[in-house]
C-alpha cells in the first residue's frame, strides 16, 4: 500500500513538472536525414513556436500593416503564393521571383531561389525589408510589437523577457518555420513499408529515380544545391540566379533546387513561375532544354520520356502530397490568439 | 546641507573617475575625427572646417575580437568581443577590457568588422543585434564599417556619399586585422581619422558602396589606414 502511494506521489510530480515543461521536441522523421539547423542555438519550445506562428500571420510586420508572410506563403499551397508567377507584395507591388514553398527548412543550407540567405534565422528579414515585399525595417517591427500589450506578454512567456528584440523576433519566427515538416505522404508511408505503391505510382518511381533523382535527391526530394535547369532567360527579368550573389560567372543561370514535396498544390513552377501545369515542366525536360555554358552536367543527356510515361512520373509525383502537413491544425491562422484580445492585426 | 551634497558629489565622482582608471580594467577610447578635429554625432551632423563643405552623417563601424599581446603573445582576450562602435553614442566609444591579472603588454590587436563564422551563425544579439543597422538584409552579412556624409565633391543626389563596407565570403571578404605597438597603460586612445579615408580615395567616382565587392575590399583596407594610436 505505501509503495503504491509512492508511486502515485511520484507520478504526479512528474505529471506537473511536465506540465511545466515548455520544451518542444523537433522529431526527425525516420526515413530523413540529420537537419543542418543547429538547434542548440535556438533550442524549441512550445511558447517560442506559438509566438512564431502569430508573427507569421501578422500584417504589422509590415510597412502599412497590411501584408504578413502568410499573404505570399499560404498553408494549402505548402506556403506558397497559389496562382502566381510572381509574388505581389505591398501595395500589390510585383515581385521579382516565384515565393518559394515552405517545408523542411531544418535541412536546408542557403535560402532564397539564388542562396542570397545564409541561415534560415536571418531569412525573414530579406522579405520583411524588401520594397516589393513587406518594405519594412528591423527596428519600426521591433518598436511596434513593443507597443503592443498582445506581444510583450507572448514575448515575456516565451523568452523570460518583455523586451523585444531583432533577434528573438526572428529566433521565434524561425521556430515556426522550423515545425513546418512534410514526411507523411504516401511516398513516406511506402517507404516505412506501412502501405503499397499502384502499379502506375511503381512505375512512375523507377523513372523518377533513373531522370529526376540525382538532382531532386530522395528523401527531401532535393539536393539542397544550385544548377542551370535549362530554361531559357526571361528578358523582362535578365534573372541570373546564383550569380547575382557570387558574380562568379560559373554560377550564372544556376538556382536552387526545389523539392518536390506538395508538388501538386504548390503551383505555378521554376523561380519564375512559368509553367502552371506539372506537364509542361516535363515537357520542358525533355522538349525545352537550352544548353548554356552553365547547363547542369545531370542534363547534357537529353531526357527521354515517351507520354504514356509523363502519365505514369505525373501519378509518383502526386504521391509526395501530404495532406496531413496542408492541413495540420498547429499551423493554422492564430485565430483564438487574435481575436483574444483584438491586438496584432490593428494599428 | 550643502556641504554633505558636495561632498556626496565628490565621493561620486571619484568613484567613476576611479572605474575609468582602475588597474583591473583597460579602456580603450575611440576618437572620431577629421585630421586635427575631433568630432561626435551625438547631437548632430559634424561639419568640418574645410573648403568641400564636408558634413559627416553617420560613422558606425566594429572592432571585435580585441586581444592584447606582450612579445608577440596573446596574454590577455576579450571574450565575446563584439562592439558596435557608433559616433552618435557617446557611451559606445569606450570599450572597457577586464584585466583582472594585471598583464603587461606592448601590443594590441583586434579586428575592424565581423569574421566569417559570426556571419553563418543566424540571428545574434546585443550589439550584433540586425536592428542596429549593420545587417544587410537582401543578402546575409554584417556591414563592417558605415560611413556617411555630404561633400560637394560629390554630384550625386544631395551630394551624399555612402560606404557600406562588409562582405565575408572570399574573394570580397572585407574584415581587416589591425595591430598597434601600444606602451602597457589603462587607457587607450584609438584615433579614426576619416580624413585620411577621404584623402586616400576619388570621392568623386567613388562615392556608394553597399555591397561586398573587389571595391568595398580596396576601401576596407583604405580604412585601417585611418586608425592609429597616437603615443603620447
Amino acid at each position: 500500500m505505501k509503495r503504491k502511494l509512492h508511486l502515485f506521489c511520484v507520478l504526479c510530480i512528474a505529471l506537473i513538472a511536465f506540465r511545466f515543461v515548455d520544451d518542444a521536441r523537433f522529431d526527425v522523421p525516420e526515413n530523413f536525414p540529420k537537419p543542418v539547423y543547429d538547434f542548440s542555438k535556438n533550442p524549441l519550445s512550445a511558447s517560442k513556436i506559438q509566438l512564431g506562428r502569430v508573427l507569421f500571420y501578422d500584417p504589422l510586420l509590415s510597412r502599412n500593416n497590411m501584408i504578413s508572410c502568410a499573404s505570399c506563403h499560404s498553408q494549402f499551397s505548402a506556403f506558397t503564393h497559389v496562382d502566381h508567377a510572381l509574388s505581389h507584395g505591398i501595395e500589390d507591388r510585383i515581385g521579382f521571383r516565384n515565393s518559394p514553398a515552405l517545408m523542411n527548412l531544418a535541412w536546408q543550407k542557403l535560402f532564397m531561389r539564388d542562396g542570397a540567405v545564409n541561415h534560415l534565422d536571418v531569412q525573414s528579414l530579406a522579405p520583411i525589408t524588401n520594397p516589393t515585399e513587406m518594405d519594412e525595417n528591423m527596428n519600426q517591427v521591433v518598436m511596434k510589437l513593443q507597443a503592443s500589450k498582445l506581444y510583450t506578454k507572448l514575448f515575456y512567456k516565451a523568452f523570460g523577457d518583455s523586451i523585444i528584440t531583432g533577434e528573438h523576433t526572428l529566433k521565434a519566427i524561425s521556430q515556426f518555420m522550423l515545425t513546418l515538416v512534410s514526411a507523411n505522404s504516401k511516398y513516406d508511408s511506402v517507404m516505412r513499408k506501412q502501405s503499397l505503391f499502384t502499379e502506375q505510382e511503381s512505375k512512375g518511381y523507377s523513372l523518377f529515380k533513373k531522370n529526376c533523382s540525382s538532382c531532386h535527391t530522395e528523401p527531401l526530394f532535393t539536393n539542397d544545391d544550385f544548377r542551370n535547369n535549362g530554361l531559357p532567360i526571361d528578358t523582362t527579368l535578365n534573372d541570373f540566379g546564383r550569380y547575382r550573389v557570387t558574380k562568379n560567372p560559373s554560377d550564372s543561370l544556376k538556382f536552387k533546387v526545389p523539392t518536390l514535396r506538395n508538388i501538386e498544390f504548390s503551383y505555378p513552377y521554376m523561380h519564375d513561375g512559368r509553367f502552371k501545369k506539372i506537364s509542361q515542366v516535363l515537357n520542358h525536360y525533355t522538349d525545352g532544354i537550352e544548353k548554356s555554358t552553365t547547363i547542369a552536367s545531370e542534363l547534357k543527356q537529353p531526357i527521354v520520356l515517351t507520354s504514356n510515361e509523363k502519365v505514369d512520373l505525373i501519378a509518383f509525383l502526386l504521391t509526395l502530397t501530404d495532406k496531413s502537413f496542408l492541413f495540420n491544425p498547429d499551423y493554422f491562422y492564430p485565430k483564438e490568439i487574435f481575436s483574444g484580445t483584438g491586438e496584432g492585426l490593428k494599428n | 546641507m550643502i556641504n554633505r551634497k558636495v561632498v556626496i558629489l565628490f565621493i561620486l565622482l571619484s568613484i567613476y573617475g576611479f572605474t575609468f582608471s582602475q588597474p583591473g580594467a583597460i579602456r580603450i577610447s575611440v576618437v572620431p575625427s577629421y585630421g586635427d578635429q575631433v568630432f561626435s554625432l551625438k547631437d548632430a551632423s559634424f561639419k568640418a572646417i574645410d573648403s568641400f563643405n564636408l558634413s559627416i552623417t553617420e560613422l558606425k563601424f566594429y572592432i571585435s575580437k580585441i586581444q592584447f599581446l606582450k612579445n608577440g603573445e596573446v596574454i590577455l582576450e576579450e571574450k565575446n568581443s563584439f562592439h558596435l562602435v557608433d559616433a552618435s553614442q557617446s557611451n559606445s566609444l569606450q570599450i572597457i577590457i577586464e584585466n583582472k591579472e594585471l598583464a603587461s603588454f606592448d601590443q594590441l590587436k583586434f579586428y575592424l568588422g565581423i569574421d566569417s563564422t559570426t556571419n553563418v551563425s543566424g540571428v545574434l544579439g546585443g550589439d550584433l543585434d540586425p536592428t542596429n543597422g549593420m545587417y544587410w538584409a537582401w543578402q546575409s552579412g554584417y556591414i563592417n564599417f558605415k560611413f556617411e556624409g555630404i561633400t560637394n565633391l560629390c554630384k550625386t543626389r544631395n551630394n551624399e556619399f555612402q560606404f557600406h563596407l562588409g562582405g565575408y565570403e572570399k574573394p570580397n571578404d572585407c574584415l581587416q586585422a589591425l595591430s598597434f605597438a601600444i606602451t602597457n597603460t589603462s587607457v587607450i586612445n584609438l584615433k579614426v581619422d576619416v580624413k585620411k579615408f577621404l584623402q586616400q580615395i576619388d570621392v568623386e567616382k567613388t562615392n556608394h558602396i553597399m555591397s561586398p565587392s573587389p571595391e568595398a575590399v580596396m576601401l576596407s583596407k583604405i580604412v585601417a589606414n585611418a586608425f592609429t594610436i597616437p603615443q603620447n
